[in-house]
């Protein structure tokens, strides 16, 4: 199957920082591919590269950044514009950054359909009003009149997704789109995403700091440290068999209800995430991880972990000796 | 060891007085609605609930930041009202959720963890220098961090600064408040291991505050679970996890995403009605939401109902 959008040695350097070093990955059509990683680490940058929306003074370098088979790398703005909002749309974690406060809501949403198709009006109020209903908001005519302020931080996020999907979007990017709510309504909208998904055969690209999010709605994960992507295996297998010493590290600081005893020490990693700067080569968990030898200042080789299950690091797949069952 | 009550909490309440906008006449928002429960020397007692419910509210009365409307904060067995600072000071702590805005950052990390000990005024500068170097060594930082500003170190580390100063007049309760909402889950981790370690080793007693509740199930032999400024249910960890008897307990479970691949997002079925703390509905406070609400609940108020495992106040349980 051809990917729905392919990124390939993405490379972003803000000032001195190095933001990405060489991320690659790829999200097909009707797939959930979640980009998981602490803070700091380049999921946001590297959605936004895909996006256009890079801050100014980011340097964006590919070998290949694909939008459903056409090569969109050399996009201007003008080009970019008419994709976003249009064939590939964007939430974040917090909703004002795409509502404008000085707009009602309906207005806001029916805007990107004119802007986009030229719809009429009566039309796109339509379009909006159903959206609303299909993001489980109920009596949408009463919210298409409201102003964001107006709304909860559950009703705001409902009404950024269906803004998002005004014009049958085939990328979804959402980047922690559930960081800043209750875990109740947290779950209400995940619920939603992967019903949506399925409907309307989105591809959705869901960037997350949760474990948890990444087991209940990924199909396929990739697992970020330090501007790249260390590990990318479908979901089961990731959680099953993780083979980066980070993906290992990482799964057992989890506290799991159940799972590990009261007052038995959680698995964790020590020191903390560092700063890449440009220039910088090798792996960059090196200063962390148990594993580390010479070799990994070096340049990393990318291994195949099993089928579909890519690795980068200079560890043999199965170093950790577990015993296949 | 006796069963003691390090902390004891009678029929507290808080009100503020809020206006929506400029001309809106000031409503009434009930922060903490008459709670009472007493946490054991020794025990952690987990607070979970959602973002509004009073949580943070209920921590800022039992550190006696905040006065109450009513009812009483015992700690220790000592009423808090007529305490002296510094004596309450020498007896509870404060861990706050963002260590950043907790810590001064014109001073050295050794200053901010000397200044409870300054500020009681009858320790010399030798002692306050031994004793602030183990309370750094006891969190895991060393020496040399000890001379830094805090916005020359991560996240985790100023979380360590603030638990070494919370520590170093050796309270006996430590009241944390999202104290690693702000951290990496690496670094959470780190944190929460400290948290019990020190428990375990100094005999600590913690008011543990946490929006997530796999946390509060690692850390806390007690629960209490909040909504709209009441306690609705609490009990032993173990027993809450593992038969919850509140249906908002039961929404609050079913929405943890523990890391199980293939099973999905649950339905909480909650609805999308939001509680507003200036809006408290009338009967049970929880039922616009609930999915298993009877005709009474609209109208009669669920009376707390406590047997051996614990609290509970609804209709149905
Ligand atoms: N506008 C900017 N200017 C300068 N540096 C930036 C900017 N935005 C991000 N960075 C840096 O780029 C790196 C990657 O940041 P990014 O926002 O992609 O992280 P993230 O993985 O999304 O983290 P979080 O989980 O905190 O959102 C970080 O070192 C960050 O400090
Ligand atoms: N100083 C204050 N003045 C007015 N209202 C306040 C004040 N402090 C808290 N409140 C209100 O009291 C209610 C409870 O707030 P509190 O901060 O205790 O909630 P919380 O459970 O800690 O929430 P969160 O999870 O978001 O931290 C909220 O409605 C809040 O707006
Ligand atoms: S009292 Fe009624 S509304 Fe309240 S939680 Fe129980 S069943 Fe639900
Ligand atoms: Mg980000
Ligand atoms: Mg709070």
């Amino acid at each position: 199957m051809s990917a729905l959008l392919e990124v390939q040695d993405l490379r972003v350097t803000i000032g001195s920082t190095a933001a990405v070093r060489g991320a690659s990955l790829a999200v097909n059509k009707g797939e959930t591919h979640c980009l998981v990683g602490e803070s700091g680490c380049g999921k946001s940058i590297t959605a936004l590269s895909v996006m256009g929306l890079l801050p100014r003074g980011a340097k964006r370098e590919t070998t290949a950044l694909r939008f459903a088979g056409e090569e969109i790398g050399h996009f201007g703005e003008r080009e970019m514009s008419r994709l976003r909002g249009d064939r590939m749309a964007m939430i974040f974690q917090e909703p004002m950054t795409s509502l404008n406060p000085a707009y009602t809501v309906g207005s806001q949403m029916t805007e990107v359909l004119r802007r986009h198709r030229g719809t009429p009006r009566a039309q796109a109020v339509d379009r909006a009003a159903e959206l609303l209903a299909r993001v489980g908001i109920t009596a949408p005519g009463l919210r298409l009149g409201q102003y964001p302020h107006q709304l909860s931080g559950g009703l705001r996020q409902r009404v950024m997704i269906a803004m998002a999907l005004m014009c049958d979007p085939e990328l979804l990017i959402a980047d922690e789109p559930t960081t800043a709510l209750d875990v109740t309504v947290q779950a209400q909208i995940l619920r939603l995403l992967a019903t949506l998904q399925k409907d309307l055969g989105l591809g959705i690209l869901l960037i997350t700091h949760d474990l948890g999010i990444v087991a209940r709605v990924a199909d396929r994960v990739s697992v970020m440290y330090a501007g790249e992507v260390v590990e990318s295996a479908p979901t089961a297998t990731l959680f099953a068999a993780p083979e980066h010493p980070y993906t290992r590290g990482l799964l057992s600081c989890v506290p799991v209800p159940g799972k590990v005893k009261r007052d038995e020490p959680l698995g964790s990693i020590p020191g903390v995430v560092p700063r890449m700067r440009p220039g910088f080569t090798g792996c960059g968990f090196r200063d962390r991880c148990g594993q580390a030898s010479p070799a990994c200042e070096g340049t990393l080789p990318r291994q195949q972990a099993g089928p579909d299950h890519e690795l980068l690091c200079t560890l043999a797949p199965g170093w950790h000796g577990r015993n296949a069952a | 060891m006796s069963g003691a009550a390090a902390i004891e909490v009678r029929g507290l309440r808080r009100e503020f007085r809020v206006r929506q906008g400029m001309f809106a006449a000031p409503k009434r928002v009930i922060a903490v609605d008459d709670v009472s429960f007493s946490v054991p020397a020794g025990s952690v007692l987990g607070v979970v609930g959602e973002s509004g419910c009073g949580k943070s509210t209920l921590a800022r009365l039992i550190l006696g930041l905040l006065e109450p409307s009513a009812g009483d904060v015992l700690v220790d067995g000592q009423r808090l009202g007529g305490m002296d600072r510094r004596a309450r000071a020498r007896l509870i702590q404060p861990v706050f959720q963002d260590p950043f805005a907790s810590l001064n950052p014109k001073r050295r990390v050794r200053d901010i963890v000397a200044m409870p000990l300054i500020a009681q005024g009858t320790i010399g500068t030798a002692e306050i220098a031994r004793r602030v170097a183990e309370a750094l060594e006891r969190v895991g930082l060393s020496p040399d961090q000890g001379g830094r500003f805090p916005a020359q170190l991560s996240g985790g580390q100023r979380q360590r600064v603030a638990i070494a100063r919370a520590l170093v007049l050796r309270p006996r309760i430590v009241v944390c408040d999202e104290p690693t909402s702000a951290l990496d889950v690496s670094v959470q981790a780190q944190i929460l291991n400290l948290l019990a370690e020190l428990r375990r080793d100094l005999g600590l007693t913690y008011l543990f505050i946490s929006h997530n509740l796999a946390v509060v199930e690692h850390i806390a032999s007690e629960v209490a679970v909040m909504y709209l400024g009441r306690i609705v249910e609490r009990a032993e960890s173990e027993r809450l996890f593992a038969a919850p008897r509140h249906p908002y307990t039961r929404a609050l479970l079913a929405s943890v995403l523990t890391p199980e691949p293939g099973l999905g997002v649950p339905d909480v079925g909650l609805g999308d009605i939001m509680p507003d703390p200036a809006n408290i509905p009338p009967g049970c406070r929880f039922h616009p939401r609930c999915p298993v609400a009877v005709a009474k609940c609209s109208t009669e108020t669920p009376r707390p109902a406590s047997d051996a495992a614990g609290l509970v106040e609804c209709h149905l349980a």
